[in-house]
């Protein structure tokens, strides 16, 4: 065990003054943020405030500047193949499935990494079932004609199958029900609690703040605060920077 | 005006030129599908196929089917070099379309003007792969060469089809060609399966060359003509998808002999260009519809 590992939890994953740009155009501020072992971070912000930006930055896949720091060791800066190869593993916006793919095919992608090793494999097949018992009825349908909570599911299983060292999330609340909001956010506070660290991008701040240890709010491109959820009392503070 | 009374031998010959422009729209599709270029290159490997394989022939004494198979390997690791060098500098720097097509044409006049150079003007041919007189089926003669086209091409089409339904490797291609963003943040090499496209396409385009080549000659010149019927059959068949494209080549290959009886040889391009015309007004999305 290393010294800081004794001394508490671990920094896994941290941007140093991590940057964005499209074109001429500055997406993102210089952003220092952080993830400890076994935590939930959630990223809030109003639409546009660049929560995507942050996550696509920190993946490599925009034009980015600064540092992200991976259990100490830099990540390289543009290059998402490897970045999700080193365990950094991002459901995107909008899910990103295979969707003329069957179910089952978007899962063995999801190891592609993996290689040969069919017990890891297995492991990894049934931790998913076991997380998504609805994914196994649907193995061999064609993923992009099933529901939109369905296909979340399928994105993140899919994202496990990577077996991931901290998992990032683009609001997976987007266009779903409540009610399958409120089954997936479940199924990430199981993940987090097994130990799983989760950076978990939500417009949605409520849901988000009942989950996170620590949350970043982010408006126009920057970090204007972090919060402690056990400290607020009032979403005012929060709704103030959504309507700025 | 010809007679049509040959019509079943006519769809014959159709059939077995329309294998290989299947073949060859194949390759714009796999390539296509991985990285959105259309690879004008393609008629380089066709011509090249049937080249190198007469040349390792007569040069080096290799038995047909040992030339053929290092044929088709190098002009697959020759569609990896061109990747390499043409294609993926440009992908970098986010080139536009018609840099990209611009820019694989240029690697074909490389290649034809290259050939012209090392192996001269003159026209060259494969001997026949069964040398013996033609089958006779209730009237129709079909040759062993035919045979051969078809089948080769069906056990190739078959293979691929296996390739990109059960190997791993397959499916990270189609991953690629459905989303390529997302295939990258599963860890899956995306510019490898681009390099890993460029030869498989050229390796379908040699192929497609060696097996037409004894029934006609190759020649250093004859790569765009083909490309341009590959291309005409990839997109009769629904561009970006392969096994329209076989389907496309073979519509095209059986309307074009047609066009040469009736009309005459001279109008075969004419014939190839009013069926790619036909297309783009009536049903642009092909015969299979769109890919995505």
């Amino acid at each position: 065990m290393t010294a800081a590992a004794a001394a508490g939890p671990a920094e896994v994953l941290a941007t140093v003054g991590l940057t964005a740009r499209y074109g001429s155009i500055e997406a993102l501020a210089p952003t220092d943020m952080h993830v400890e072992d076994g935590e939930l971070v959630a990223v809030l912000g109003p639409n546009g405030a660049g929560k995507s930006t942050l996550l696509r930055a920190l993946m490599g896949l925009v034009t980015n500047g600064g540092t992200v720091r991976f259990r100490g060791r830099p990540l390289p800066r543009r290059d998402p193949v490897a970045v999700a190869a080193s365990g950094v593993v991002l459901v995107p916006e909008g899910r990103g499935i295979f969707g003329p793919m069957t179910v089952a095919e978007n899962l063995e992608l999801g190891a592609y990494r993996l290689g040969r090793d069919k017990a890891e494999f297995e492991r990894r097949w049934t931790r998913v079932f076991d997380l998504f018992p609805r994914l196994k009825e649907r193995l061999g349908q064609v993923a992009g004609s099933m529901s939109g909570g369905e296909q979340q599911m399928l994105a993140i299983g899919r994202a496990l199958m990577a077996d991931p060292k901290v998992l990032l999330l683009d609001e997976p609340s987007l266009g779903l029900a409540p009610r399958v909001t409120a089954e997936i956010l479940e199924t990430l506070h199981r993940l987090n609690q097994g130990g799983l660290p989760v950076i978990l991008v939500e417009q949605k701040a409520p849901l988000a703040l009942k989950l996170a240890k620590r949350a970043y709010l982010l408006s126009v491109g920057r970090i204007v605060a972090t919060i402690d959820p056990r400290e607020i009392t009032s979403y005012d503070d929060i709704a103030k920077h959504y309507f700025a | 005006m010809g007679s049509l009374s040959y019509l079943p031998q006519i769809l014959v010959s159709g059939l077995g030129i329309g294998c290989v422009y299947g073949l060859i729209g194949i390759g714009f599709c796999v390539i296509y599908n991985a990285s959105g270029i259309v690879n004008f290159a393609q008629g380089a490997f066709v011509m090249l196929g049937g080249m190198v394989t007469f040349v390792l022939m007569q040069r080096a004494g290799l038995p047909l089917p040992v030339a053929a198979v290092i044929a088709i390997a190098g002009v697959a690791g020759l569609g990896v070099v061109v990747e390499r060098l043409v294609v993926r500098p440009l992908w970098n720097r986010n080139a536009t379309m018609f840099v990209m097509i611009l820019a694989t044409l240029a690697a074909q006049i490389v290649v034809e003007r290259s050939t012209l150079l090392l192996v001269g003007d003159q026209p060259k041919t494969l001997p026949m792969f069964t040398d013996r007189p033609p089958l006779m089926l209730a009237g129709v003669a079909i040759s062993y060469q035919l045979l051969w086209i078809v089948g080769c091409s069906l056990a190739v089409v078959g293979l691929l089809a296996l390739f990109f339904r059960t190997t791993r490797t397959g499916k990270a291609m189609r991953a690629v060609a459905i989303d390529r963003e997302a295939a990258a943040l599963q860890g899956i090499p995306v510019s490898r399966m681009l390099a890993l496209a460029f030869a498989l396409s050229a390796a379908l385009g040699a192929i497609g060359g060696i097996l037409i080549t004894p029934t006609q000659f190759t020649a250093f010149d004859i790569g765009v003509p083909f490309a341009i019927s590959g291309f005409i059959a990839a997109i009769v068949g629904g561009f970006g998808r392969p096994f329209g494209a076989f389907l496309g080549g073979l519509t095209l290959g059986v309307i074009q002999s047609i066009a040469i009886v009736s009309f005459g040889a001279g109008l075969k391009n004419v014939a190839a260009l009013s069926v790619l015309l036909v297309f783009l007004f009536i049903r642009p999305s092909g015969i299979l519809g769109p890919a995505k």
